[in-house]
């Protein structure tokens, strides 16, 4: 099977021409063209392939890895352009250890697929935790904060409600809180 | 414990959420070629001559098929003949676009996709009908030959249940009309995608692929390959999502197969977003007249139907998912009597599938809207009518299913007390919601079955149960996972019948050698067929194990729990019993059975009722929505799912089934629709296929009414399917019950509802084109367009011109992107003609289509200087390298309704990366300029625009739209042109300043010299008393706005207004200022009656809206009042 060419062997073909970029993916260098497009090196030439790629255009979130801790579509993303060290979730997923547990519990996913990009993103709010909670409809910034990961198992009903959890067990710094899947609907009406 | 009716966790969540679970296309073994697919451009074309030695000369290309691959005339087996008719790779015609016609096998993704163009291709195009309509039309070509007499009918299904005589005559208040439910997409996250290994020795291919059912995609890929079944060798791998599409082959499937034995080496064939939706098979789009009658006692006496449903080019399950689709009329209620006439009929559009609900969706719409206007006629709760109507338990309903158990009484109950429906139909009853916006609730029931006896053997399920020496189970069965939760509800059922902890139990599915025959997940059998063959299986293990154990112990009788057989007599590890066996292998105890379900009849010819499963699912669902009367925009606000299914065998993952399929059940209500130009799906991309994200639902409440069936298994009755029949009616009876009217073609946009609300309130606009001579050239064009105009230019002018995406038969080379440090380099690569961009993420997309395609990029994010943003002089100095995000960040509380606006942009991933100078730069908003239509702008002069003919509501401009009718999508844009912002260009060492509004010389295009670039944004901070509001119709969170509005003034103490700017964005091809308006408000003191008054008299003066897109003014219109009660309430 010399033909092929895989993974680890070589980049994309015409890629050798353009000049080669170094990035730090979770925590080490690695170099790669500066025009492929960041999730094909984390999937091709790193086999991080829990970073999905289900749309190729940004518009869905599969993709989604923290750029310098800011969650970011990988598959339009040139690697000339990554601003910042990587993060996917095979360096995040000891640190989302809670989201992922709430995750099960909740049933928050089904098929999976979408799951990695959600934790992602999902992480990078825990980071915030305390600046979230507090507001006056955590489940509706939740919901405006994830909009950009597209489920379409869940109906995000229980994304929702793990990421909420979550997120008021970090702030209050305690390891169980109230969940808050189901806002008032009057409440997010107005 | 029993683990059967507990809430466990899924059993491979570990490795899910770790993302450690590898599908197809993540697989690194074995080494593979990439596969690509020549997929026809046309609805319906001969192939006059097909020629692919030049691609197969092509470095890196392995393998090229067509249909000479194929024994001559072979096609897919799926319903069985008379109607297979499917061939794998096009023979000799096309019959839709995307149909398959060649595919590649090649060392890299890039190389085979350039191979595709290095096929030659000669098609006569011929015209052919796209919809039933026309398919039944005198003079319509016809698609195939077919057994029915009438042309372009595939299937016909007649059928009078019950007493049609007495329910006519009984029936005294009765309702007719038609309803239309569309064609949508499944949207499985994962794209279809199979790896197919052939070996040359044994004649067998290996597949991994994403399939809900490994053994129909056998029973394909085995006959279209000549071999045998048991050559195909399905192995286990995740499944990214079904719901019903991947219950039968997917059509890739048999082409990965092909290659990989041509070219002798393993092959992954992974379909593209654009495939999967422009070509995939869809929801059977149906369009149903119905009658319904009632008595004054609003009991149902009668349904009367005529049905027209959608094939598509080929017939796959079109047959059952008709014929399910009409036994809705007889099956939920109890009238007297249905008739009904239904015809499949074939169009030269993209075929119909499996789907989720499966037919039952669509006549649902139509059933559960005319109930409740029976109700209203009647003055009944529509509720209360629905629970005067409820089926018996244990009879036969009109269709001939026997009925077990049925709670919907119960699940309605529960939706009137989750709703609090009485209360709040008081209070929607007295307007209590007030202002514009109105509220309505609304419910709908459903029914549906558990497993269908609709092929031979579908009535049996097998399983295996492996118990190994160390103690552990290994559940095997022959379906797949697709995301249901089967794997976990099937290691629960056999924890429970051996006694052992969950823990202790895997399970293998999918693979063709090492589990038994069952026929996949479909039809919603996976609880019932193989719950049940699984708990059997595990019985018949643990009888065995308590015989073994009695025999050691001494004595019985024998449980078995904690992993232990138990006797009064003493206790053993149920893994040292392996070995006492006589039927033990090894360390391994296996035990094989299989699961045969009486008294269900299968689908025949001579009949036309059957008992189709062995248990019944019942639902009713409850909407509160609210309708903005302005802007026609349909919000959920609460949304309770009630289910009768039976015993809840995991209740987590059956809550998960009903909100997941309530989800899409309201995404197809809302906003899903594939809408097609020419046959050729214009919306194939998420950024256009509304479907709802997080922030568009409600919270979905779901209530398993508890109950037990007696059929089982453990009392259990089916879920997956049942919970995305309900939402459509429920939402439109919710929406009629808000304002008034009933909207019966789904989905409901907010285009359907303000022309049905400007129809109610007798309002029309007149444009007096008569007296605009500037408009008259625009307006005979158009008015020529459909008659022979856009033909002409569709198939001769698209021609010429410039093309669309790369040309030539080797891979583009990617373009070299550079990120310098400073400016100067910025700026002298721009004069050297690289392409200028921020974080890329709309030009790499774009670039796809460009045939030329800027061979450099030069990004401004790596300029400090350009990144910041600064104070001076009253203004903020935005840099046009400052990215979405940091922009909402910095933006001081006067600009609130700035952020409001960026807020709306996209998703916060694009945010995060997309700059301010990208976003005012983005590419014009079109979606057949988008997705890549040899269109006017795309291609040239001699192009059409495709959306004079084409689905035009959403998108397109309504004022000054000349040839081209897009618009400038950037919503900055709009918004900081109501602040009088400038923009700062640089050429060189030379830097300008330009007004905002004159940026733009066209949609989406800049008045820029070569080698300008947008340096930065001067955003002048409003002082105190002036005030701003923006406001957005989209049609999903983070779309580009349908329309949207700006509002600023200074107001005075005494609310006088003054410096008023009206913005409104996707109106024009560029931001328009409503200046008369404007001025008009000048030192007044408005009120939102008059700015409308005001602003209605300046949008009729000015537009020119194509025949589907005039809503849009009312809606900006209506966005205009709401932005300026925003400035009356600051």
């Amino acid at each position: 099977m010399s033909a092929l060419r895989r993974r680890t062997d070589a980049p994309a073909t015409a890629a050798a021409a353009t000049p080669l970029v170094t990035l730090v993916v979770n925590g080490r260098s690695v170099e790669a063209p500066a025009s492929r497009p960041l999730a094909r090196v984390l999937r091709d030439d790193l086999d991080l392939t829990a970073t999905k790629v289900a749309c190729g255009r940004g518009e869905c979130g599969a993709c989604t890895v923290l750029v310098d801790g800011r969650p970011t579509m990988s598959c339009v993303t040139a690697a000339g352009l990554v601003r910042g060290p990587v993060e996917t979730l095979e360096a995040l997923a000891d640190e989302a250890t809670d989201l992922r547990e709430e995750f099960a519990d909740a049933g928050a996913f089904q098929c999976g697929f979408c799951t990695p990009g959600q934790l992602v993103h999902a992480t990078a709010l825990a980071r915030r935790a305390d600046e979230l909670v507090g507001g006056d409809d955590l489940p509706g910034a939740v919901r405006a904060r994830m909009s950009g990961n597209i489920c379409r198992c869940t109906g995000y009903q229980a994304i929702t409600a793990s990421v909420c959890a979550v997120l008021e067990r970090r702030a209050a710094g305690a390891t169980s809180g109230p969940s808050c899947g189901h806002a008032d609907p009057e409440e997010a009406a107005s | 414990m029993s683990y059967v009716g507990s809430r466990v966790r899924p059993i491979d969540w570990e490795a899910r959420t770790r993302g450690e679970t590898r599908f197809a296309a993540d697989l690194t073994s074995p080494q593979h070629l990439y596969a690509a697919v020549l997929r026809s451009p046309h609805p319906y074309a001969e192939i006059v001559a097909l020629d692919v030695s030049r691609a197969e000369r092509l470095p890196g290309v392995r393998a090229v098929i067509t249909t000479a691959d194929f024994p001559e005339g072979i096609t897919y087996l799926h319903r069985g003949a008379p109607l297979s008719d499917r061939p794998p790779l096009a023979a000799g015609v096309v019959r839709h676009v995307g149909q398959e016609v060649a595919a590649v096998a090649a060392d890299t993704p890039e190389e085979a996709r350039a191979a595709l163009r290095a096929i030659r291709v000669r098609y006569r195009v011929r015209p052919a009908p796209l919809t039933p309509r026309d398919a039944l039309a005198d003079g319509a070509r016809r698609l195939h030959q077919r057994v029915t007499d009438e042309a372009n009918v595939a299937f016909r299904l007649d059928a009078t249940w019950g007493d049609v005589e007495t329910g006519g005559r009984a029936g005294t208040t009765v309702v007719e009309g038609d309803y239309v439910y569309p064609s949508v997409s499944h949207v499985c996250m994962e794209p279809n995608t199979t790896l197919a290994a052939w070996d040359e020795a044994s004649g067998t291919v290996e597949l991994w692929t994403s399939t809900q059912a490994p053994w129909f995609i056998a029973k394909e890929v085995s006959h279209l390959l000549g071999i045998p079944h048991d050559a195909v060798i399905c192995r286990e791998v995740a499944v990214g999502g079904g719901f019903g599409s991947k219950s039968k082959a997917s059509e890739h499937e048999v082409l990965a197969a092909a290659l990989s034995r041509k070219a002798g080496l393993p092959v992954l064939l992974e379909l593209s977003r654009e495939e999967e939706f422009g070509s995939n098979k869809p929801r059977h789009r149906f369009e149903t007249h119905l009658r319904t009658s009632a008595d004054e006692h609003g009991t149902l006496r009668l349904f009367d139907a005529d049905v027209l449903v959608d094939n598509g080019s080929y017939s796959h399950m079109g047959t059952s998912v008709m014929r399910v689709g009409m036994i809705t009329l007889g099956s939920m209620y109890r009238p007297d009597g249905a008739r009904f006439t239904s015809r499949l009929v074939d169009t030269a559009t993209q075929p119909g599938g499996q789907f989720r609900g499966y037919g039952t969706p669509q006549v649902s719409l139509a059933v559960e809207s005319q109930v409740d206007e029976l109700a209203l006629r009647l003055g009944l709760d529509p509720l209360e009518m629905r629970l005067r109507n409820l089926g018996p338990e244990n009879e036969t309903t009109l269709c001939g299913y026997d009925v077990t158990t049925s709670r919907l009484g119960d699940c309605l109950v529960a939706v009137r007390e989750g709703l609090d429906w009485d209360a709040r139909k008081t209070a929607v009853a007295t307007g209590a919601a007030g202002g514009s916006s109105s509220r309505g609730l609304g419910v709908a029931a459903g029914m549906h079955g558990s497993g269908a006896y609709a092929y031979e053997f579908a009535n049996r399920s097998d399983a295996a149960i492996d118990l190994f020496a160390d103690g552990h189970v290994r559940v095997r069965h022959g379906s797949a996972d697709a995301g249901t939760g089967q794997n976990t509800i099937l290691a629960q059922i056999a924890a429970d019948e051996l006694g052992v902890d969950l823990a202790d139990v895997e399970v293998l599915s999918m693979d063709s050698e090492r589990t038994p025959f069952e026929l996949g997940a479909w039809s919603s059998r996976g609880t019932h067929m193989t719950g049940s063959s699984v708990g059997q299986a595990a019985r018949e293990l643990g009888d065995q194990l308590r015989a073994l154990a009695e025999d050691k112990l001494g004595g019985g009788p024998v449980t078995l729990r904690d992993g232990r057989a138990v006797a009064p007599t003493g206790e053993v590890d149920l893994g040292d019993l392996v070995g006492l066996s006589d039927a033990a292998e090894g360390d391994v105890l296996s035990h094989e059975t299989s699961y045969v379900l009486e008294g269900t009849e299968m689908i025949s010819t001579g009949k036309d009722r059957f008992n189709l499963s062995p248990t019944y699912a019942y639902a009713a669902h409850g909407a509160l929505v609210d309708v903005d009367r302005r802007t026609g925009k349909v919000t959920v606000l609460d949304y309770v799912a009630a289910h009768d299914v039976g015993r809840a065998i995991n209740p987590t993952a059956v809550e998960g089934q009903i909100a997941g399929g309530a989800a899409m059940g309201l995404g197809a209500a809302l906003g899903e629709e594939l809408v097609r130009e020419g046959g050729r799906v214009v919306n194939p991309t998420y950024l256009h296929y509304a479907m709802p994200r997080s922030a568009d639902l409600p919270s979905i409440r779901p209530v398993i009414v508890n109950a037990e069936d007696p059929a089982g298994p453990y009392g259990a009755k089916s879920v997956g399917e049942m919970s995305i029949v309900p939402p459509g009616a429920a939402v439109a009876n919710a929406v009629r019950d808000a304002v008034g009217v009933r909207i019966t073609e789904l989905p409901i946009t907010p285009d359907k509802v303000v022309t049905a609300l400007a129809e109610q309130e007798g309002r029309r606009r007149h444009h007096g084109l008569w007296r605009r001579p500037g408009r008259w050239w625009v307006a005979l064009l158009r008015a020529l367009y459909p008659y022979g105009l856009h033909h002409v230019l569709h198939h001769w002018g698209t021609r010429l011109g410039r093309g669309v995406g790369p040309a030539g038969h080797r891979p583009p080379a990617p373009p070299e992107v550079l990120r310098p440090g400073n400016l100067d380099a910025v700026v002298a690569a721009v004069a050297d003609g690289a392409q200028p961009i921020g974080g890329g993420t709309d030009a790499l997309v774009e670039r796809e289509r460009q045939s030329r395609p800027a061979p450099v990029l030069v990004s401004t994010i790596g300029v400090p200087a350009m990144r910041r943003i600064r104070s001076e002089d009253g203004a903020l100095l935005v840099g046009a390298a400052v990215s979405l995000a940091e922009l909402e960040e910095a933006l001081p509380p006067e600009l609130a309704f700035v952020a409001d606006a960026v807020r709306s942009i996209a998703s916060p991933q694009i945010r995060n990366s997309a700059t301010v100078g990208g976003n005012l730069a983005q590419e014009k908003r079109c979606w057949f300029f988008r997705n890549g239509f040899s269109c006017y702008k795309r291609n040239g002069v001699t192009s059409p625009c495709y959306a004079v003919t084409g689905d035009h509501r959403f998108q397109h401009a309504v004022i000054d739209g000349h040839r081209c009718q897009a618009v400038t999508p950037s919503d900055l844009g709009t918004v900081l042109q109501a602040l009088d912002a400038e923009v700062v260009l640089q050429r060189g060492q030379t830097t300008r300043r330009l007004p905002l509004a004159d940026l733009y010389d066209g949609p989406g295009e800049l008045a820029l010299a070569d080698g300008e670039i947008v340096q930065h944004v001067v955003v002048p901070v409003p002082t105190s008393g002036r005030r701003g509001s923006f406001r957005k119709l989209a049609l999903y969170q983070g779309d580009f706005a349908t329309a949207s509005a700006t509002v600023t003034a200074s107001v005075d103490d005494d609310g006088t207004w003054h410096d008023v700017r009206l913005v409104l964005g996707a109106m024009a091809p560029t931001p328009w200022r409503a200046t008369a308006t404007e001025r008009a408000l000048e030192g007044t003191t408005p009120t939102v009656a008059g700015v409308r008054r005001l602003l209605d008299r300046e949008l009729d003066r000015h537009a020119h809206p194509l025949p589907g897109n005039g809503w849009k003014l009312d809606a900006v219109a209506g966005l205009v009042e709401h932005a300026v009660e925003d400035l009356l309430a600051q």
